[in-house]
């Protein structure tokens, strides 16, 4: 080996067409998954670097009828943004307590869904709030479901020479609250399990429930029965006990030095438990009473 | 401490200064990016810094209110610099887990709190870097380091820079911090002798310090 080349293009058309002439080459923007992962050697050496940092279209935030996430935009920025805090609080829970101070002053969420982990922090605020992602290669631009784009640990949609530019996320309907949930061992540790729950509620009603999970399966992913078991009901304490007994049949999580199999079931119900509980406060149909599992 | 231990160093003779000096995980040619590049002449960088580098070039660094020429390569961390490029080396910063699991290597970039080991040195040109060294002396300390020396805030030491570090950086920002407040800021930093008793009640004297500073 030789020596590697970085790459610092300064717009986004710079990056796609170096990515086009490289394909071996990796992009980089905090940094904070990729250089530890060429640290552990998880990843070869890559010929090459292309530096996402210096590109301003990838780091705005841009509010209309969508909000539109630059994918570069640093994590600690996110936190404290407004419009997030607005539209998406699941998402700035779960950036309350992602990593440490330094991570969130360089990770980003184009990194962090780049890395398609399964136990992400961002994807399952993400995944509830229906996000979609703008990706970008010389051949073009798309959009896909945040929901399609992992396709197992560290795989996903992305073909050759393209890059996450934006998250999108629709405008926040009238009603809708959302809240994300963690538990791991400790500080800065990685999530042992993670869920996030949206609810949409008409009166009594709920109109749309969305429920999704992390570090308990190959990818975070969507509980669609536990979405089934809430939607059109008064969110009462059977509809409650339904969503989360259909957890245990949707996740397949795996045994590892965090935490058991077994654990990570228990939390991951114990966990949606406890979110519909919070959302009790903000939606008045919630029932507040009975544990259940604790 | 590179030094097989039967090569007759006299290890009784190393100090504790020169050990903590040596100390950490050995990487000379500390990088994350596989082997160094072999003899390129360092190019001159531009305003802004080139935008492909290759092998190795030199970087103007401003540290601790000075600027600086460091050789450096695509692949060389901020910490790499500090402990192994700069001359004399800046070896307050520690290299402990050298990937952003621990905080002994926190420095502070432009007034916020970085992992130097997941920093590429190409990268902050232009960046105002502060490291440990750039706080007080031992004739002057700076608040926070006093604060330390004064409730014992340390044992063997080697997380102590990147807590003081840490703290400085979040006292300044947040002078009014509470207990809370801090511990969430400085949660990024561990102390595996276990001293937090002694850097929580540190870090809020150095509050209190501050403010009457102010
Ligand atoms: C101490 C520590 C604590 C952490 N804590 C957490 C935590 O609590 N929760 C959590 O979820 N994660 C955590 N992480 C993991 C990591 O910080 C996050 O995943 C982070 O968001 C990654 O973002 P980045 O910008 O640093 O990614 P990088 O390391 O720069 O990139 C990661 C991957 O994504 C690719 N990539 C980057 N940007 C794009 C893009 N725009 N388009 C396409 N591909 C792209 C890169 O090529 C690379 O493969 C932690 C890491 C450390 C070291
Ligand atoms: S040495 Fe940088 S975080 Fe541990
Ligand atoms: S004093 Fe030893 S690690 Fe903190």
């Amino acid at each position: 080996m030789t020596c590697i080349a970085y790459h610092r293009p300064t717009s986004l058309g710079a990056a796609l067409e170096l990515a086009a002439e490289n394909p071996d080459a990796r992009f980089i923007a905090g940094g904070t998954d990729l250089l530890v992962k060429l640290r552990k050697r998880v990843h070869a050496s890559p010929a090459a670097l292309i530096s996402l940092r210096r590109i301003d279209e990838l780091a705005r935030v841009e509010v209309g009828e969508c909000l539109r996430i630059g994918a570069a935009v640093p994590l600690a920025d996110l936190a404290v943004n407004e419009h997030v805090r607005e539209r998406l609080p699941a998402l700035t829970d779960a950036l309350a307590t992602f990593g440490s101070r330094q991570i969130r002053n360089v990770a980003t969420l184009g990194g962090n869904l780049g890395n398609a982990s399964p136990g992400s922090d961002a994807a399952p605020p993400l995944l509830v709030h229906d996000a979609r992602l703008e990706l970008r290669s010389t051949s073009g631009v798309r959009e896909i479901p945040l929901a399609e784009f992992f396709r197992g640990p560290g795989e996903t949609a992305l073909g050759a020479g393209e890059i996450v530019t934006a998250i999108l996320v629709d405008g926040p309907s009238e009603g809708a609250v959302s809240v994300f949930f963690r538990k791991s061992r400790v500080s800065m540790d990685i999530a042992i399990a993670s869920v996030a729950v949206l609810l949409e509620v008409d009166g009594t009603r709920c109109t749309k429930a969305r429920v999704a999970a992390g570090a308990v399966a190959p990818t975070p992913l969507r509980l669609e029965a536990a979405e089934a078991a809430l939607e059109g009901t008064a969110l009462d304490e059977a509809a409650c006990a339904a969503a989360v007994a259909s957890v245990d049949a949707a996740i397949a999580p795996i045994s590892d030095v965090r935490a058991e199999e077994w654990y990570r079931r228990h939390v991951t119900a114990v966990l949606l438990r406890r979110a519909l509980m919070r959302l009790a406060g903000s939606t008045a149909a919630v029932p507040t009473g009975g544990g259940g599992v604790s | 401490m590179s030094e097989p231990l039967d090569s007759g160093t006299p290890r009784d003779t190393l100090s504790r200064r020169s050990f903590l000096k040596g100390a950490g995980t050995v990487a000379a040619a500390g990088g994350v990016l596989g082997h160094p590049a072999h003899g390129e002449a360092p190019a001159a960088p531009d305003q802004d810094g080139p935008e492909t580098i290759e092998g190795t070039v030199e970087v103007e660094l401003n540290i601790n209110g000075e600027t600086v020429q460091v050789e450096v390569e695509p692949r060389t961390t901020l910490l790499s610099a500090l402990r192994h490029r700069l001359q004399p080396p800046l070896t307050g910063s520690k290299e402990v887990c050298d990937r952003g699991d621990c905080g002994a290597c926190t420095v502070s970039i432009d007034g916020k709190p970085a992992y130097s080991c997941l920093q590429l040195a190409v990268d902050l040109k232009g960046k105002e870097i502060r490291t440990i060294e750039g706080l007080g002396t031992p004739e002057r300390m700076s608040p926070v380091q006093d604060a330390f020396c004064e409730h014992d805030a340390s044992m063997c030491g080697f997380c102590t820079p990147g807590f003081v570090m840490a703290t400085t950086v979040c006292l300044e920002k947040h002078p009014d911090a509470d207990l809370d407040k801090i511990k969430h800021e400085i949660s990024g930093n561990l102390c595996r002798c276990g001293t937090y008793p002694h850097i929580f009640t540190a870090a809020l004297d150095a509050r209190d310090r501050m403010r009457e500073d102010r």
